[in-house]
């Protein structure tokens, strides 16, 4: 076990002595870390009123040149695609590595029943939870597609809109309780939307390439200015940065909740 | 010379970043950690968000706007977009962390815990025989 | 074939977004690909990237391209696009970074079976992040490929799930993410200057107002950021805690490449984006010089005080990069270039030091030197391995780590630093002599009598034992075949080459010696090689030094390394205390 034995009078009291050094050490560090910002704070550009060069030259961009009105949008999926390409897999990368530390104990496999913490209540959610959460749920759910599909529009996009659809998620959660919830949801399901949307984003770049345009360059017509479908290929994007949001957050979700059950004896890589 | 009210938003960042870090240094739990690390990214929503505004400027969507309105930089949004992802993701892996630890052995303080566990029982003279060591 | 993938400044996309997409198709298939298909799908990724990246750093040559994502090229001179830049630096750092890989895939191959393929889609992502860190020529997207690859290193780390290693894990993250967010500010900051991302942009920016304060912070806190990744003083001491309890194979990337990256982050910034700036060319020479020296000498003394196998080699590993972040800070193409040849020696050298130790944990069923002496005999060809490693590790004047000490003192030398070689010379005696110690004890059951590495911390561990012994060596020797190739037939152009990348690394710098500076051997070739023996041999036979002398000796050491033992058996507070400690020391340089 890499702990003390933070129960004895003895243990917290060493802890508590240090924390007050800690605790003037930092004081000092700090005082001396903000004379040293104080010239950098005033010598910022003047808040408000500096000019804004490569803002505006994308302001001017996006409607004349894709054809949108969101001009985050025209930044995340065309103009600095690359950013939200490699967000879109950190994302995938911690939704990975999320699963591999929390699986841990249990493996691959899943139990025959949902787990149950000790001590923990387990009642049956009370119907009016469970008829709000019915009715919440698929409202969510539109509004996540919703904000997803206007990206090119207004504000949203592929990650707010998925987002809000994961999070309709947890309202069946908490209308059907644990069990039935577990039993709806599979997370092969969503690591395959997860990992599919993903690659969709990194194939929508090979594509340009195929058709001899440089990588993540756009291919599809722009349509016409305020259309939810203008913008061409950044709506493949989107799409890919949808689905692997949704399927991200959804895998996150089941193996966090999935993680309530104790460990079996003999699981316990430390004995 | 920019009076002080021009200069709130960089001292506000500061201020997140250290009470940040100040939370960091006197956590006594790991999820405690965790939302100080969120404080601390603030910090840079703050100054990102801060340089791209401008006064009476717009947001960065021309749908009820005429296109060329003079608009805030939409670069810096579509940074702290990434940036809250990053967030999102880090603490996602930060708290995964913890409920691990917390199974393993109940203990969530910071300030509780040694580097590779305990220290090993000094060994007099000769030293442990080969293959003493069994897991 | 298609004219757009024939470019070569499109291969560094088409090498980070292929490994990014089979990664993602790989979890896709998480339930139908079998794992064999994994393992060779994986390897012959990162092989093919690898391969890819070293054919680019041959065929761009003297013209380094910019590659424009998504045809956004600039418009009037103004930047808007994120562009990725094929140079002989980047491209160079790829290619070790694919070996490094593929080395450790197949080292791993079966130790995570347990985990479906989420292991193989890790380390695709791992590498495909290096890769587009290396690329990269803007600076926000350098900072999202570093972020990623920070994601899979925390995730990597605590694999194991044990206490040890979850608390090494919390550490690393906590401690490298207040980094990342340093790195963050700082990019705004320079966004709040130049209004621009592109290195050209703010560089271009930046000769017109040098002696901006927000400039000169920006830097500061950029290069706090990389060297907290880089592992130097005093923002070190997240790595023992996380090397030495993240899995074996992960380890080797994690000294072999990942701390490099650190080190490769300051150099671009402080040579190419920042280096206008006078302030940043006196940072950089003061602050990484006196950086770089402190964690060469502090790390080799904690590594000489350790008894668990993987804790020493990270403490070896911070001493060998401080070593190399000197190189950094000569302000020479030279020393620039010593310090990337530095980098890949000690990256090969590590990698394989880091397998030897995992082939302790699984066919020995342990890591800590005392408990296994002796226990090392019957698989004895791994030792002479780790003994060779020890002494390269030491210095014998041959192989790239070598050659790229050489160049670094010849830097030093011509800037009238000539106590730099005793810098090296000593870090390498203390770490190749605990690493021999090490062999000796584990291998040739060796020194009965412990000393002050008896204290240390250690941990009882033991991988997967389901490997057998051969099958994990075959890979060591790979690499040790890598390495004799660079040290026979390819020392020369690996030496033009490091030179080379320098060269294009260090754009914006105006080092005023370009001219290739006469190799000295600085002192006696093998002196430190033989100091390392001499302290392994003193080490493994106490019970023969009298009582007098042993304690004479020991009273004279013993409270300096106590002091050292004690700071760094500490709490993250701490760490962040000696971060705010470092900050405030680079900002001081910076100012005075």
């Amino acid at each position: 076990m890499s702990a003390l034995d933070v129960s004895s009078h003895k243990a917290q009291a060493t802890i508590g002595r240090r924390g007050i050094i800690l605790r003037v050490a930092f004081v000092i560090l700090a005082v001396g870390l903000a004379v040293v910002a104080w010239p950098v704070v005033h010598a910022m550009p003047q808040f408000g009123s500096h000019p804004l060069p490569y803002g505006d030259r994308v302001n001017a961009i996006g409607p004349a040149e894709r054809h949108i009105t969101n001009m985050v949008s025209a930044i995340n999926f065309d103009i600095r695609g690359i950013d939200t390409l490699g967000e879109e897999f950190m994302l995938l990368c911690a939704v990975t590595g999320g699963t591999v530390l929390l699986r841990g104990g249990r493996g691959e496999d899943r139990a025959a029943s949902p787990g149950h913490v000790k001590g923990r209540a387990n009642h049956r959610p009370p119907d009016s939870l469970r008829l709000l959460c019915r009715v919440l749920a698929p409202l969510t759910m539109l509004f996540g597609l919703y904000l997803a599909i206007n990206a090119m529009l207004t504000p949203g996009g592929g990650f707010q809109g998925g987002v809000v659809i994961a999070s309709a998620l947890l309202l069946i959660y908490l209308a059907e309780g644990y069990a039935g919830w577990r039993d709806a949801l599979g997370s092969e399901f969503f690591d395959a939307i997860e990992g599919l949307g993903a690659a969709l984003y990194a194939l929508c770049g090979f594509v340009s390439m195929g058709l001899g345009l440089p990588y993540l360059a756009a291919f599809l017509p722009f349509g016409t200015l305020k259309n939810t479908f203008s913008g061409g290929s950044m709506l493949i994007v989107n799409l890919g940065v949808t689905l692997a949001v949704a399927g991200g957050f959804a895998t996150l979700l089941i193996e966090f909740m999935e993680e309530t059950r104790t460990l079996k004896p003999g699981d316990d890589p430390d004995e | 010379m920019s009076d002080v009210f021009s200069l709130l938003p960089w001292i506000g960042a500061v201020w997140l970043f250290g009470i940040g870090l100040y939370g960091i240094v006197s956590s006594r739990h790991f999820v405690h950690l965790t939302g100080c690390l969120a404080a601390i990214q603030s910090s840079s929503y703050l100054v990102l968000l801060g340089i791209g505004y401008r006064y009476g400027a717009v947001a960065p969507i021309f749908y009820d706007k005429r296109p060329g309105t003079q608009a805030v930089d939409p670069v810096v949004q579509a940074l702290v977009l990434t940036d809250v992802v990053i967030g999102a993701t880090v603490s996602a892996l930060l708290l995964a962390l913890v409920l691990q630890l917390h199974k393993r052995n109940g203990i969530v303080d910071p300030q509780a815990m040694r580097p590779m566990g305990k220290s090993a029982v000094p060994t007099a003279g000769g030293g442990r025989q080969p293959n003493g060591h069994t897991a | 074939m298609n004219a757009a993938f024939a470019d070569p400044a499109a291969w560094p996309i088409c090498i980070v977004a292929g490994l990014l997409m089979l990664a993602g198709l790989l979890l896709a298939g998480a339930k139908i690909v079998p794992p064999v298909l994994s393992d060779i799908l994986a390897l012959a990724a990162t092989a093919a990237a690898g391969v890819l990246a070293a054919v680019l750093a041959i065929r761009i040559g003297d013209h380094p391209a910019l590659y424009w994502m998504g045809g956004w090229t600039p418009r009037q001179g103004q930047a808007i696009g994120i562009a990725f830049l094929a140079d002989r630096a980047g491209a160079g750092a790829a290619a070790f970074a694919g070996l490094m890989f593929t080395g450790a895939i197949w080292f791993a191959r079966g130790y995570f079976a347990g985990a479906r393929n989420h292991f193989h889609v890790l380390m695709l992502l791992f590498l495909a992040s290096q890769c587009g860190f290396f690329f990269a020529h803007d600076l926000f997207d350098m900072f999202v490929w570093f972020e990623m690859m920070s994601v899979a290193g925390f995730a990597l780390t605590g694999y194991a799930l044990r206490s040890s290693s979850l608390d090494g894990a919390l550490n690393f993250t906590i401690i490298n993410t207040i980094g990342a967010y340093l790195i963050l500010m700082g990019i705004a900051l320079a966004y709040a200057h130049a209004n621009a991302l592109d290195f050209s942009a703010v560089r271009a920016v930046a000769q017109g107002r040098p002696d901006d304060p927000v400039l000169i912070a920006a830097f500061v806190l950029i290069t706090t950021g990389f060297l907290t990744k880089a592992a130097q003083v005093p923002f070190h001491f997240w790595l023992p805690d996380a090397h030495a309890v993240a899995p074996s194979p992960v380890s080797a990337i994690f000294s072999g490449i990942m701390v490099s990256i650190g080190l490769f982050g300051v150099a671009r910034m402080a040579w190419d984006v920042f280096a206008p700036c006078p302030a940043v060319r006196h940072l950089a020479h003061v602050g990484l010089i006196s950086i770089g020296c402190g964690s060469a000498i502090a790390g080799a003394v904690m590594a000489l005080m350790q008894r668990h196998v993987k804790r020493l080699l990270a403490f070896s590993t911070i001493s060998h990069v401080g070593i190399a972040l000197i190189g950094v800070g000569l302000l020479g193409q030279q020393g620039l270039g010593g310090s990337l040849l530095y980098l890949a020696g000690h990256g090969l050298i590590k990698a394989m030091l880091f397998m030897i130790a995992g082939i302790m944990l699984s066919t020995l069923g342990g890591i800590d030197e005392i408990g296994l002496r002796g226990a090392g005999r019957r698989i004895w060809p791994a030792g002479i391995v780790m003994g060779a490693c020890a002494l390269v590790l030491a210095g014998i004047p041959v192989g790239p780590l070598d050659a790229g000490a050489r160049m670094m003192d010849a830097q030093a030398r011509s800037n009238g630093l000539h106590w730099l070689a005793l810098v090296i010379g000593f870090a390498g005696a203390l770490t190749g002599g605990a690493v021999l110690r090490v062999t000796g004890r584990v291998f040739f059951n060796l020194g009965p009598m412990t000393g002050e590495e008896d204290a240390a911390p250690t941990d009882d561990e033991r991988e997967h034992a389901n490997r057998p012994f051969a099958a994990q060596l075959v890979p060591v020797l790979t690499l040790l075949g890598v390495w004799v190739l660079l040290a026979s037939m390819f020392a020369r152009s690996s030496e033009r080459f490091a030179l080379a990348a320098a060269h294009d690394m260090a754009l914006g710098a105006d080092f005023s010696s370009r001219r290739a500076l006469p190799h000295m051997t600085p002192i006696l070739p093998w002196l430190p090689a033989l100091v390392a023996v001499a302290i392994a041999s003193v080490d493994l036979n106490r019970h023969r030094i009298p009582d007098v002398v042993y304690d004479r000796l020991m009273g004279l050491t013993r409270p300096g390394l106590h002091m050292l033992q004690v700071i760094h058996d500490s709490v993250i507070g701490e760490y962040v205390l000696w971060m705010m400690a470092g900050l405030l020391l680079l900002a001081g340089i910076a100012i005075f």
